[in-house]
Parts: structure tokens; C-alpha cells; sequence
């Protein structure tokens, strides 16, 4: 009887403790789409880039490159931002981001009549 | 040496040894006069022909390479071999005994010199062997081109010479082998190169091709060759591939520019190179000083980084005080992780490979001009009209690699012809009194510039794309780039006949359309085929582009050949009636029928339709893979990308295309560093002026069209393009 009590509640069996790694955290398009994601950046690009404009071309790029790289920092701090630009360039091509690549080009329309037909 | 030959005995199996060495032993040697000179044993000649068997019948057989290894550890080459021929070489032709003993000779030295190749079929014993093979080649090819007191390769002519002189009808199947042991000997020589890997003795230069070169100079191996080649498809026939191997060794990775350039210019030249090399030193110094701490490496020094929302990061080192750019760059540079990149195998580690540069001594460049010259006025035209009609007819002696060969060689001796008429005109201009000599006209290498040529180029072309053979392709482009370069040359001469000539050629090149897909495709399809594969391809891509709209201006109703199916076109109208319910089969009847009958159509070409095909998101990123290597292109390479991306950006209003942060970084990073291009350059000037107008038109199009801070993440998408360039969607929608 004691015996099978045990059975029942696995006293007998060993104890198994497996270590796993902890999942090192990927950009994949979840990341890419979530709040700290492109939406962020658009948010930042509207309210905190400011261009000097004629003359200042590449001051003008160092800021939009800092904001890129800050951007990136934030989003994925393991990866380099050259790195990080091509797995970004990478998830482009996927259908997910395709899709949401128009959405966010369509906001910005002004709306013509024929747009909505088209494709 | 009981302990040496114990351990040796282990390499190779010591009854093998032990049958070579008594060999050795009774082939002959130098101690046994007083006056040093080589004595032959009593049955030398059959000691050689034992030696033969022994690399035959055992080496070959039995796939080992233990005779061979045995050979080479007792020097048979160097200690037995070339005295022999030093000491017969001057012998009477009539002597029979003499002249047999040297063609054993002969019949040995091929073999040892034989190219070793990495293969896939190895055993342990190739393994075991090559490496020390290869060494000992090396010293057989210095002992074989500075032999103290004889001239071995002179002898071995002297060896084939009766077989030379009989006429091609009356010469027998002995007299040919003859021949080609003596072509087999000189490819030999030719090959064979000090490894690189091997610690260095401090004399590879007794084995570089620099003294290859002056040696077949001085022993009249060129003359000979010269021979061959001009009476080849008469006299000879069947050395044509062996001897295009051997221009091959000898021709590949040299510089066919400079070696026309004149001597008088050449030490100008080599004094700017210096000058040149001390001034880049002098600004990489420079550029380190700016950025270098300008106190002890202890003066720790740490700055935050604002970042919003509150946030900072903190970075260490003087450097970054100078501005807000290096701080992030340095941010950047301490993370420790790498993307993990593909493989790379764009190293082609077989003799066959052109893409490693090679710099001559000044004598043996002037060597070389002489021959590559005599070449030209005598040699060309026979020799690769015989080549190519070999390779047509899949002859049995054409190799793997003598396709490659052959384009290549063609491609170089192209570049070298262009080089030495540039050379000639100026020469012509300088002594006012040489005017009335002609010009040469392009007959020389008319044997290239033919319908035949053009056929088999964008046949093996095409067949290498498909086969994925890089190298392959990479010999066709160079090759189609330096017969569009001499066309291009020929319309501008002053004689009538090649105007002519070129116009024609220029005809039969780009009336076909596939001619002209191919081209783009190979341009759009890069990947990962390395740094030489983009060179040629980004060349021809451009040369041609150049040269097409050029002609095709100039004769404003150009008609091509398209092989279009009209699949589209009756796939478009089996969409119109959708309604239709039995659209969907007749459109797949519709489409069997276009497959059925590729058309040929004729039709007239548009430039303006045509080149945007050449713009596009993957051409332009084949153009970014070559940029990257921006530190290391020369002048006219910087020329050629610069000129592409103004095309894209401003002739074809696509700058949207490089819109895109790792373009634009890179960009910026080439202007203003770190590790930009040389500002002290003139292209620098050019380029800085364009990364500007780049920039220039990049903000304003951030301010008019806010999206595009997302879209310069991403290559961009076909449809989307043309609304992100001037604010409206394309009336009809293209696909690619």
C-alpha cells in the first residue's frame, strides 16, 4: 500500500532539474511591429528630428543616422547597427511587413479618388 | 641515419625505397672523376626507363604518389637529371645513344613537374605527399631555370627541335608526343609557384614568374612559341590547347596596362606609385592622429549619452568628446556580438584562377612586352581561330579549363592590343616627323572580333550562369567587356574599313535582346561570388550600358530581336474576360500555345525604355557590394560606380532607390570618415558632391513625405517607388 502511495506521487522517481538556456530574444517582425518598434520611430522621426536644411547636408545626416542607430539601440541592443539594418532590410520582404509597409504609405495619401480601387 | 631512414620508412614502404634508391645509385653521379663532372653509369638508359616504369606502373597504377616522394627526398631531378642534359645537351643530334638518354630525361621531368591539384578524389597518400611535392617542385624549377652552367629548357628544345622541323604530314605519332613532352614541360614550368603558405627560403624569386619569364626570354622558349603559334592550323595543330595553357600561366593576373606603358613613363609611373603608396600611408596617419588620445591611456575619461525618455548610456575614451557621431560609433563598437555570416568561398585555390595581381621586375616586363607584342603581329589570329574551332568541335585534347583559359587569355591580349595602340599614338604625337606611318589597322585581332567569337561567348556564357561556374563566367565577362572596349576603339579610328567594321560588329552585338538580358541578369543576381566576380560584372554592366546608348543614338531606328513569349500579353487579355466563366482554361490554352511558339520578333529598341531596367533595387544593391570595398578600388572603379549611382539618382530620377540607411551610412561614412576615402583624391571631390546632392534631395523628401522614415528601413517595392518619388501612384501599375 505505502508503496503504492509513493508510485502515485513519483517520490521514487529522481528528480530531473534541466538548466535551459534562456531563449536569446530575436527582431522578428513581432518586435519590429511592436510599440518600441516602428511606431516609435515614427513617432520620434515627427517630433524629435529637426533639419537645418540647405548647406547643412551632412550634419543633417549625422542626425538622421544618430536617430537611426538610437532607434535600433533601443529596439535590439545585442546587434551592431549595421547588423541590425540588414536583418530589418531582411524582414522588408516578408508579407506581414509588406502589407504594413503600404498601410503606412496609404496614411500619408491625400486620399485621391481613384486610390482605393487600384490594387 | 639509422634514425632518418627508420622514420622515413614509415612514409613510404621501404622496399619501394630501397628498389628506387639502387636505381639512383646506378643511374650515375659526380663523385667518381676528379674533374666533378656527372658520369653515367654502364646501363644509365635503362635505368631511366626503369625509373619511368617505377612512376608509371606503381605511382599511377596504385594511385600513390611514394615513387615520386622517394625521387624528390633524393634529388633526382637536381643531382642526376638536369646534369645529364647539361652534360648531352650540346651533343650531335646523330647520336642516338645521347639523344635517347636525354628524352628519358625529358620523359622524367614532365611527370615530376606534373601540377599537383587539390581534388576531391584523395587518399591519404596524396595528403601525405603534395605538400612536400610541391616544395620539391619549386626547387626542381629553380634548378631547371638557373642552372649554373647550362641552359636546360635551350636543351630540351634542342631535344624536340627534328620533331619540329619534319613537316605535320610526314611527322609520326612519336615525333608528336615529342613535341607535346616539350609543350607538357614548358606549362610545367610555368605553373609551378613558391607556396605561399610554405615559410620562405629567402630565393623564391629564382621560381617567381618574373624568372620565368626572363628565362624563356633568354632561352629562346618564347621564339619557339612564336613559331608554333603563327604556322598554327598548318604545321601544328595539336599543341593549340597546351600552348594556351602555357600563355595562360604566363599572362594571368599581370597588369596589360602597364606593361605598355613607355619606359621613360614607367619610371614616372613607379616613382608615383611610391610617392603615391608614402601620401596614403601619410593620411591613414594622419586620419589615426585625429582621432588618436592626445594624453596617457589611463586619463579615463567617461561620457553619458542623452538619449530621451530619460535615458542614458555611458561611453569611455578620450575620442569621443569630439562629437556626438564618434560617441555612437564607439557605442556601436563595443557591442560583442556578430551576426553570424554565411560562408565564404569565393577563394578559388586552383592554378586556375587569374584574380591574384603579380608584379614583374622591369626586365621581365620588357621581356614580356616584346613577346605579348610579337604575339600580337604574328601569333593571334592563327592560334585562337584554331582554338576556337578546337573547342567547337569538342576536340579531345580541349580540357575543363581551357574554356576559362581561352577567354581569359583572349580578354588579356584584347586589354594588351588597346594598351599598345595607346602607347603607339602617343609616340606617333611626340615625334612630329613619324606622322605619315599608318595606324594599324584592328587585323591583328580580327580572328576575336567575328560572328563564330561572338556565338560561342554568349553560348559558354549562358552554359556557365547555369552551371554556377563563377570563375567561368567571371573569364566571359572580361572577355565581352574587352571586345566591347576594342569595338568601342575601332569606331573611333581614323581609318574608314574599321569604322565600318565596328559600326557592324556593334550591329550583330546588340540586335540580340537576350544579349541584353543576360547582362542585366547577371547584374541583378549577385550574391556572395566575391570581390573579382563584382569588378567584372559592374564593368561589363556599365561598358555596355555606355555603349549601347551611344549606338543607339546614333541610329535612332535600331531594330533588336526579342524572344519575348506572349504570354503576358494574352495573359492580360484572358484577365479582361474575367466574366467569362471559361477565362481560366482559355488562358492556360493561351499560354500552352505562346510556350509552343517562342517568337522571334523584330522590333524596334528605346534606350529610355531599357536603361531604367538597369536601375533597379538589385542592381543597385550589386553596386552597394562593390562599394563597400570602397578603401581598396582604384580611381577608374570609384569612376564607374560613381557614374552608375548618378545615372540612378539623377538621369533616371530613381534616387528613391538609395534612399536607404545603410546605403546612405555608407555613404557618409566614405565622405567624412572614419576610414573614408582619400580626401587629397580628385574622384573624392566628385563623390563628396554627390553624396551632398543625395542628402540634399533625402531631407527633402523626408520633410515632403514623412513616410519615408520608415521606408528607407527596407528595399522598396516595385509599386510603391514611383508614389515615394513624385507623390502620385503610376497610372498603369508595372511589374517587374
Amino acid at each position: 500500500d505505502g508503496e503504492a502511495g509513493a508510485d502515485a506521487l513519483g517520490l521514487d522517481e529522481e528528480l530531473k532539474v534541466s538548466r535551459k538556456r534562456n531563449p536569446v530574444a530575436k527582431l522578428d517582425e513581432a518586435r519590429l511591429l511592436s510599440q518600441a518598434g516602428i511606431p516609435k520611430l515614427r513617432k520620434t522621426a515627427r517630433t524629435k528630428l529637426k533639419f537645418k536644411g540647405k548647406g547643412h547636408e551632412f550634419s543633417d545626416a549625422v542626425r538622421l543616422l544618430n536617430l537611426y542607430q538610437l532607434w535600433l539601440d533601443d529596439l535590439y541592443p545585442r546587434a551592431k547597427f549595421a547588423d541590425g539594418l540588414t536583418m530589418i532590410e531582411k524582414l522588408g520582404h516578408s508579407k506581414r511587413i509588406q502589407v504594413m509597409r503600404r498601410e503606412w504609405i496609404d496614411e500619408g495619401k491625400p486620399k485621391p479618388l481613384w486610390s482605393e480601387g487600384g490594387i | 641515419m639509422e634514425t632518418d631512414s627508420g622514420s622515413q620508412a614509415q612514409v613510404v614502404d621501404p622496399e619501394v625505397r630501397a628498389y628506387i634508391y639502387s636505381l639512383l645509385t646506378a643511374l650515375g653521379g659526380t663523385g667518381g672523376s676528379d674533374t666533378g663532372q656527372y658520369v653515367l653509369g654502364d646501363d644509365a638508359l635503362a635505368c631511366l626507363r626503369d625509373i619511368k616504369k617505377w612512376l608509371k606502373f606503381y605511382d599511377e597504377k596504385a594511385n600513390r604518389m611514394d615513387v615520386a616522394r622517394c625521387l624528390a627526398e633524393a634529388e633526382l631531378v637536381n643531382r642526376d637529371l638536369l646534369p645529364i642534359l647539361a652534360l648531352y645537351g650540346d651533343a650531335a643530334q646523330d647520336d642516338k645513344h645521347k639523344s635517347r638518354i636525354l628524352l628519358a630525361c625529358l620523359e622524367l621531368l614532365v611527370p615530376l613537374t606534373w601540377p599537383l591539384e587539390i581534388h576531391s578524389q584523395m587518399t591519404v597518400n596524396h595528403h601525405r605527399h603534395t605538400p612536400y611535392l610541391r616544395h620539391s617542385q619549386v626547387m626542381y624549377k629553380r634548378g631547371i631555370l638557373g642552372h649554373g652552367t647550362s641552359q636546360i629548357l635551350r636543351a630540351v628544345i634542342r631535344i624536340a627541335l627534328p620533331s619540329v622541323t619534319i613537316p605535320r604530314s610526314e611527322r609520326s605519332s612519336r615525333d608528336e608526343g615529342i613535341l607535346k613532352l616539350m609543350l607538357y614541360l614548358f606549362r610545367n614550368i610555368a605553373i609551378i609557384t613558391p607556396s605561399p603558405h610554405l615559410a620562405g627560403e629567402g630565393d623564391e624569386e629564382e621560381a617567381s614568374r618574373s624568372a620565368t619569364i626572363t628565362t624563356f626570354h633568354r632561352q629562346d622558349v618564347f621564339a619557339l612559341l612564336l613559331t608554333m603559334c603563327s604556322n598554327m592550323g598548318e604545321d601544328f595543330t595539336f599543341q593549340d590547347v597546351i600552348i594556351l595553357e602555357i600563355l595562360f600561366h604566363l599572362v594571368k593576373g599581370v597588369d596589360a596596362k602597364s606593361l605598355f606603358s613607355n619606359d621613360k613613363q614607367h619610371g614616372v609611373m613607379e616613382t608615383n606609385a611610391l610617392q603615391g603608396i608614402l601620401e596614403k600611408e601619410d593620411s591613414v596617419k594622419r586620419e589615426y592622429s585625429k582621432n588618436a588620445p592626445t594624453r596617457h591611456n589611463r586619463f579615463g575619461t567617461m561620457i553619458w549619452v542623452k538619449r530621451g525618455e530619460e535615458k542614458m548610456s555611458t561611453v569611455s575614451g578620450q575620442d569621443i568628446l569630439k562629437d556626438e557621431r564618434t560617441a555612437l560609433l564607439k557605442m556601436d563598437k563595443t557591442k560583442k556580438w556578430n551576426k553570424p555570416k554565411g560562408r565564404r568561398n569565393d577563394v578559388d585555390v586552383s592554378i586556375n584562377n587569374f584574380n591574384v595581381p603579380t608584379t614583374l621586375t622591369s626586365s621581365a616586363a620588357k621581356h614580356l612586352r616584346t613577346f605579348v607584342g610579337e604575339f600580337l603581329d604574328s601569333g593571334f589570329n592563327p592560334l585562337f581561330t584554331q582554338l576556337r574551332k578546337a573547342i567547337e568541335r569538342e576536340a579531345d585534347r580541349v580540357t575543363e579549363a581551357t574554356q576559362r583559359q581561352f577567354f581569359y587569355v583572349i580578354s588579356w591580349f584584347l586589354e594588351a592590343e588597346r594598351a599598345r595602340r595607346t602607347q603607339q599614338k602617343e609616340l606617333r604625337q611626340r615625334n612630329q616627323n613619324a606622322r605619315d606611318i599608318e595606324p594599324d589597322s584592328f587585323g591583328l585581332v580580327a580572328s576575336v572580333l567575328n560572328q563564330e567569337t561572338f556565338i560561342a561567348l554568349s553560348r559558354w556564357m549562358q552554359t556557365f550562369l547555369d552551371n554556377k561556374e563563377w570563375q567561368d563566367v567571371n573569364a566571359t565577362m572580361r572577355c565581352f567587356t574587352q571586345i566591347l572596349l576594342t569595338v568601342q576603339e575601332m569606331s573611333a579610328s581614323p581609318l574608314d574599313e574599321d569604322q565600318e567594321i565596328a559600326e557592324n560588329i556593334q550591329n550583330r552585338i546588340f540586335y540580340e535582346e537576350t544579349t541584353h538580358d543576360r547582362i542585366l541578369s547577371i547584374l541583378r543576381n549577385y550574391k556572395d561570388q566575391g570581390f573579382w566576380y563584382l569588378d567584372s560584372c559592374t564593368e561589363l554592366a556599365y561598358v555596355f550600358l555606355r555603349m549601347l546608348e551611344q549606338y543607339s543614338k546614333q541610329n535612332v531606328d535600331m531594330q533588336v530581336r526579342s524572344r519575348r513569349r506572349g504570354r503576358r500579353k494574352k495573359a492580360a487579355e484572358a484577365a479582361k474576360d474575367q466574366n467569362n466563366p471559361e477565362g481560366g482554361e482559355s488562358e492556360s490554352e493561351a499560354d500552352d500555345t505562346a510556350e509552343a511558339t517562342r517568337t522571334a520578333v523584330e522590333r524596334s529598341f528605346d534606350f529610355k525604355r531599357f536603361a531604367p531596367k538597369f536601375c533597379t533595387q538589385k542592381s543597385v544593391n550589386t553596386f552597394i557590394a562593390f562599394t563597400s570595398f570602397y578603401r581598396e578600388l582604384n580611381l577608374e572603379q570609384l569612376k564607374r560606380i560613381h557614374r552608375f549611382f548618378y545615372r540612378v539618382a539623377f538621369k533616371q530620377d530613381l534616387s528613391v532607390l538609395l534612399f536607404r540607411v545603410d546605403i546612405i551610412s555608407l555613404f557618409y561614412k566614405m565622405i567624412k570618415g572614419p576610414d573614408g576615402l582619400d580626401p587629397t583624391k580628385p574622384i573624392f571631390r566628385e563623390w563628396e558632391e554627390f553624396v551632398r546632392q543625395i542628402i540634399k534631395k533625402l531631407i527633402k523628401k523626408l520633410d515632403q513625405r514623412p513616410e519615408l522614415i520608415v521606408e528607407m528601413l527596407f528595399s522598396k517595392i516595385n509599386a510603391t517607388v514611383h508614389y515615394l518619388e513624385y507623390g502620385y501612384e503610376k497610372q498603369t501599375v508595372s511589374s517587374e
